[in-house]
């Protein structure tokens, strides 16, 4: 019974989080009427339109379908789900990294040539000024990307976040480089690193939980046993961890003008003009961490639940590194 | 009631805390829990959601925190944060790759034969390479891990071995470069905003002036400015460790004995000292340096050093084999030639001009490439050897990740904090405590203290900084610098961190010493340390200008330096130029009467008449001087009476700022009560009870004004008035006499150029003659402009102006006129030009030695930058605390 609740919790709220997501794109840029203002009939004539039967029955579907997947692998126990969580937040930070890698070079690059004025030479006049424009230069330039990103990611696993680390570090020295040498300097170069900055430490979080970067008040904690550990560790993110990722969320899409909502909608970017495009994407930025940590955490209870039910360690795929929750939770 | 919720909070942090939840996710979760339990309650109880909050309702503070999560890294504001992840890699890098240790190992064979040598080594590496991880835990348990047995093995005395490694490696977070640092200078720098805009809010309360003068502004901290404020506290800790070590190692001996040296000190062996102590201490040096001299930011100075550490890893990781230097080498060459190619030629990509500029700016991009090949090889080759190029990149985004979501996290709980109230209430509480800013700064410092016995570093900076920060800051009687404070909250942790039995670097220790290292050992090296700390925490606190100096010198020579007029920096510039004239003044006048002697018949008669005051002015100088002082002087004697008296109306001023909050507060409720149509009549009493017990309260606090206080601030007013204007004669003066210089002098020496405008004015009498419209237009507009380009030229130039008005319709112009305007400039011409080159041959060395004997005295508030000695003297001035109290 325990490990039917656990798992279709863990299950339940990753699928109820990516439908989140899901309305939320539909309702803020689609026009849809949302599946609150729907049930409350607040959103006026939208809050009528009949599309928010089906936003409001997705929920309804999705979770249904995870009850009834979660009771008939009832027999396979819960470490397989966690893996399979793990994995999943793997795979969205290692996308968002692909894709910030991506956007990050090619808007580097394009805000280079704006700002020499050598864009308009190199691909004529129009698409010059089409490029200017930042709702243009997200659709035709980082929604692509971003989506090959995530392709790139599910394929190839070698490169991941931590990446970022060194790009940091060589975005930075090419500042040194071209300010103490060539005199030059300009807000591009601040902006790109700026951008894979913030994206190191949002993305490395979910794989800092998991290999216990996070740091804790071990005075009482190095002394508890493995259950003890364990019970700390599935509550705290029940009531800590999984409450702020859910806040950041919630208040962060409840409406267009909110604060992530917002700058995506308007394709914000930077005053300095000829900077980068990418200030709404930095916005997202809060999206990736608080939906990986959603996802991490999920597969921290369910971790947390087969250790207190003394499930013993699934074997995994083979080819594939030992789950890192493992060794953590029983250190 | 809000109250009840603020307990809430802080027992819903203990416990989360406390369980060993991360606590990235402890602090923000906390919080929202107590604010939704504080919102539920409310909505329950009270039908209102927002009933229990101090002020706003739970939805306003939820954002709050929320938007912080995104102001961390969305502008360019709270950049310097960036160097963290830079600096995190560098340490990370030099530890992988094997140079700390190799550090410590060399530097303890070359000390170990003296007393204590192996000690003083471990002393140094820990201070210079320990800091860069900003956790202690990991700090000891790697030099634990490396030194101890070391130290062990050669028969030191456990409890001074492990003393020492406790001491050296909490320390490595105080000495730059530090993330721990980065972070106080980050939460610093908002604390210093906040009490900024306290200290005006009381400014005006009290005075009834609107805007507070910005030399009574709070001093700011940058990460730069933290760096070098810790330096030289940090380097007098470490002087203090060392001497301790050398001499208990004298006096006994068999505590630290030398170590037997294993190989001879020959060639070989001095090869192998300067190859592995000197790239490392370089890099440092480099790092520090570049801030320090202002060349480069913080950030920059992090990449630096994280591209020096891989180079450096480079050929460590591959030692003994073929080519190992190979990338080292080449970064090394394409330096110098880099340092080379600056030198001789004047490199800006946006100005490529002559065949010399290309040619510097390509050895420019030959070197820059060099560069990048060392650093990029240098990375493939710490990639493919065992990995190690993964290892630091991961544990980098680690770190990183967990310092920046704490941070983040952090935030959401002052966020929650001022939401029920708690900020005001440690406020009142401070501020309420007698005997001043000393006892609030030593109660936070207990506090602190008694915190670092169970959190770390990151935690105390993120959590406890941004609550009392802005109120020791905002307090004038003190005027601490925020740097300041930093310093010595960070000498306080490190010092609580050594204390037993729950600090956390013997914690640490004792989970990686070996079992025969008694507890009881390590609590007693720690002991001699926690004296030492002591010792340094008071030197740090009784003179301020050991931390204050450096951040106060740099950015009064650096780059952005700010001129001599700038208002902050009169109060101390007047103090070494009435120093200097004291000492000179005859020099002065003596300079005057030389200038005097000048013929200055050939000068304009308004020049001649500017000079003559000038001279004047000089002579009048001494006297306003004396003024100043006289006034000071007024001020100074009537302060030891005024003082205590100005404290305590002070002191009862605020506690009736307060009841009339609270009598506010009380009044709103009432009314807000008597408005329902059922109220509680109970609680209406009590309110109507409370409001009439704070009025009196109020009467009796207003009755406690000593009488003679209103006389006595009048008469306060009046000396400060007097002072005032003593000072701003004197200013007067000094400006009406050297301001004319420059500009004068300028003219003169720019005779030859005026006169080789004259033929270009006289190729402008054809065009006068005979065109008209656009064609004389551009003419005579090119002439104008090489006019204006010269001082003291505009009557030329407004006559050319005429002409060119004259001529502008093509069909009708007004040749006449024009023709009649440009006699008018010729004129003028020929008698700038003659006065000029009479004045260049006769006066202007006469001249420009009277400016210069000026220039470090009288003229000193019109220079753009302040010269060494007298940024010296200005810095140094600056760096101690000065009572503003009085200005309030």
């Amino acid at each position: 019974m325990m490990g039917f609740v656990v798992r279709f919790f863990g299950l339940g709220m990753v699928v109820f989080l990516l439908l989140f997501l899901l309305n939320n794109v539909l309702t803020f840029w689609f026009g849809w009427p949302g599946s609150i203002a729907y049930l409350s009939g607040s959103g006026g004539d939208s809050g009528r339109n009949p599309w928010g039967v089906l936003q409001v029955g997705s929920y309804v579907v999705g979770l249904a379908a995870v009850a009834v997947w979660v009771f008939k692998t009832a027999a396979d126990g819960m470490r397989g789900d966690a893996h399979g969580l793990n994995r999943l937040a793997a795979y969205i930070v290692r996308g968002a990294f692909w894709a910030v890698l991506l956007v990050g070079l090619a808007d580097g690059v394009i805000a280079f040539l704006r700002v020499e004025d050598l864009l308009s030479g190199l691909v004529g006049e129009q698409l010059d000024k089409s490029l200017g424009r930042p709702q243009y230069r997200g659709e035709y330039l980082h929604f692509p990307l971003i989506l090959l990103g995530y392709g790139v990611a599910a394929v190839y696993r070698k490169l991941d976040f931590s990446w970022l680390a060194i790009l940091v570090v060589l975005a930075e020295f090419v500042i040194v480089i071209s300010r103490f040498v060539f005199s030059y300097e300009q807000a591009f170069m601040g902006d790109l690193v700026r951008f894979w900055y913030a994206a190191l430490f949002l993305f490395a979080s979910a794989y800092a939980l998991m290999h216990e970067g996070h740091v804790r008040v071990d005075v009482l904690y190095a002394r508890f046993g493995g259950r003890v550990r364990a019970w700390v560790n599935a509550v705290g993110a029940l009531v800590l961890g999984l409450p702020v990722c859910w806040t950041i969320l919630w208040y962060g899409t409840n409406g267009k003008g909110a604060s992530i909502n917002s700058p995506l909608l308007s394709y914000e970017i930077t005053q300095s003009g000829y900077g980068m495009y990418v200030k709404y994407l930095m916005a997202a930025f809060l999206l990736v961490f608080a939906v990986s940590m959603v996802v991490q955490f999920c597969a921290y209870i369910v971790h947390a639940a087969a250790d207190l039910a003394d499930e013993p360690d699934a074997v995994f795929e083979p080819g594939e590194a030992a789950p890192d929750g493992v060794d953590a939770l029983e250190a | 009631m809000e109250y009840v919720f603020l307990a809430v909070l802080v027992v819903l942090m203990i416990t989360a805390l406390t369980s060993g939840f991360p606590v990235a996710f402890s602090l923000p979760g906390s919080a929202i829990l107590a604010i939704g339990l504080a919102a539920l309650t409310g909505y329950v109880f009270e039908g209102d959601i927002d009933a229990y909050f101090a002020v706003d309702g739970p939805s306003e503070w939820i954002n709050a925190g929320v938007t912080n999560y995104r102001s961390l890294y969305w502008s360019v504001e709270r950049d310097t944060l960036i160097a963290i992840p830079l600096f995190v890699f560098m340490g990370i890098m030099l530890q992988r790759s094997k140079i700390a240790e190799d550090l410590l190992v060399t530097m303890a064979k070359l000390f170990g034969p003296i007393p204590g040598g192996l000690g003083i080594s471990v002393v140094f590496v820990g201070a210079l390479l320990a800091a860069t991880t900003g956790i202690v835990g990991a700090t000891v348990i790697a030099m634990g891990l490396i030194s101890l047995p070391a130290m062990l093995r050669n028969r030191y005395s456990p409890s001074l071995a492990c003393g020492t490694i406790c001491a050296s490696g909490t320390l490595g977070q105080i000495i730059p470069p530090s993330i721990v640092l980065i972070i106080l200078a980050d939460q610093l720098s908002s604390a210093a905003d906040q009490a900024s805009a306290a200290r005006k809010l009381d400014y005006r309360e009290s005075t009834g002036e609107f805007a507070m003068p910005s030399e009574l502004d709070i001093v700011s901290a940058s990460a730069g400015d933290m760096f070098m404020g810790a330096l030289i506290p940090g380097l007098i800790l470490v002087g203090l460790y060392m001497a301790y070590i050398l001499i208990a190692a004298l006096i006994n001996p068999k505590s630290a004995p030398p170590v037997h040296r294993e190989a001879a000190f020959d060639r070989a062996f001095a090869l192998r000292v300067v190859l592995t102590l000197a790239p490392p201490l370089t890099l440092i040096f480099v790092v520090l340096g570049s801030i320090i001299s202002g060349i480069a930011t913080v950030n920059q100075a992090g990449a630096i050093g994280a591209v020096g550490a891989m180079i450096m890893g480079s050929y460590r990781l591959v030692e003994g084999q073929a080519r190992a230097y190979w990338p080292a080498i080449l970064a090394v060459a394409s330096l110098i030639e880099l340092a080379v190619v600056i030198q001789v030629f004047d490199i800006n990509v946006r100005l490529v001009e002559t065949r010399q500029d290309l040619l510097g700016l390509i050895l420019a991009m030959i070197g820059a490439a060099g560069l990048v090949i060392a650093a990029v090889w240098a990375a493939v080759r710490a990639y493919r050897i065992n990995g190690t190029l993964n290892g630091v990149m991961l544990e980098t985004a680690k770190t990183t990740s967990m310092v920046f979501i704490i941070l983040i996290g952090a935030a959401m709980l002052t966020s929650a904090f001022r939401g029920f109230g708690g900020e005001e209430l440690v406020k009142d509480y401070l501020t309420g405590l007698p005997g001043g800013f000393w006892t609030q700064f030593v109660v936070v410092m207990l506090v602190i203290f008694l915190l670092g016995f169970f959190l770390d570093f990151i935690e105390i900076a993120v959590v406890v900084v941004p609550i009392v920060a802005p109120i020791l800051l905002a307090d004038p009687e003190a005027n601490i610098t925020a740097v300041w404070l930093g310093v010595m909250v960070g000498l306080n942790i490190q010092t609580s961190f050594l204390t037993p039995p729950f600090g956390f670097a013997l914690f640490y220790l004792r989970g990686v010493a070996p079992k025969i290292v008694k507890t009881l050992a390590i609590y007693k090296g720690a002991g001699a340390f926690i004296a030492l700390q002591l010792v340094g925490l008071s030197i740090a606190g009784m003179y301020p200008s050991l931390v204050n100096y450096l951040p106060a010198r740099i950015s009064l020579t650096g780059e952005t330096a700010p001129p001599a007029i700038n208002p902050k920096l009169q109060a101390c510039l007047q103090a070494y130029v009435f120093d200097y004239y004291d000492a000179n003044e005859a020099a002065l006048r003596q300079a005057v009467l030389t200038a005097r002697r000048m013929d200055t018949a050939m000068l304009p008669a308004p020049d001649r008449q500017r000079l003559q005051q000038s001279f004047d002015a000089v002579d009048g100088t001494f006297e306003r001087v004396a003024a100043v002082r006289r006034a000071d002087a007024a001020l100074a004697a009537f302060n030891p009476e005024y003082k205590p008296l100005h404290a305590e109306v002070r002191r009862i001023k605020r506690d009736m700022r307060r009841l009339e909050k609270r009598l506010a507060a009380l009044n709103t409720e009432r009314s807000r009560l008597a408005r329902q149509i059922n109220p509680d009549w109970r609680r209406l009493g009590d309110l109507d009870q409370a409001i009439i017990a704070a009025r009196a309260a109020r009467q009796a606090l207003e009755g406690r004004i000593p009488a003679q206080w209103d006389a006595q601030r009048q008469h306060y007013r009046t000396l400060r008035d007097q002072q005032t204007q003593a000072i701003r004669a004197y200013r007067q003066t000094v400006d009406g006499a050297y301001a004319p210089l420059p500009v004068m002098i300028r003219a003169i020496a720019q005779a030859e150029r005026v006169a080789a405008l004259a033929p270009q004015i006289d190729a402008l009498r054809r065009v006068v003659e005979t065109q008209a419209g656009a064609a004389s237009t551009t003419a005579i507009q090119a002439v104008e402009r090489a006019v204006s380009e010269l001082e003291g030229t505009g009557k030329i130039k407004s006559a050319l102006t005429k002409v060119r008005r004259a001529l502008k319709n093509a069909e009708q112009p007004r040749r006449e006129q024009a023709l009649t305007h440009y006699a008018t400039a010729l004129t003028l011409l020929r008698t700038e030009i003659d006065w000029r080159s009479a004045a260049a041959q006769s006066m202007l060395p006469a001249l420009r030695a009277y400016q210069a004997a000026l220039r470090g005295s009288i003229g000193l508030r019109l220079q753009p930058r302040l010269t060494g000695e007298q940024a010296d003297y200005v810095a140094a001035c600056q760096s101690t605390h000065k009572d503003l109290s009085l200005y309030f």
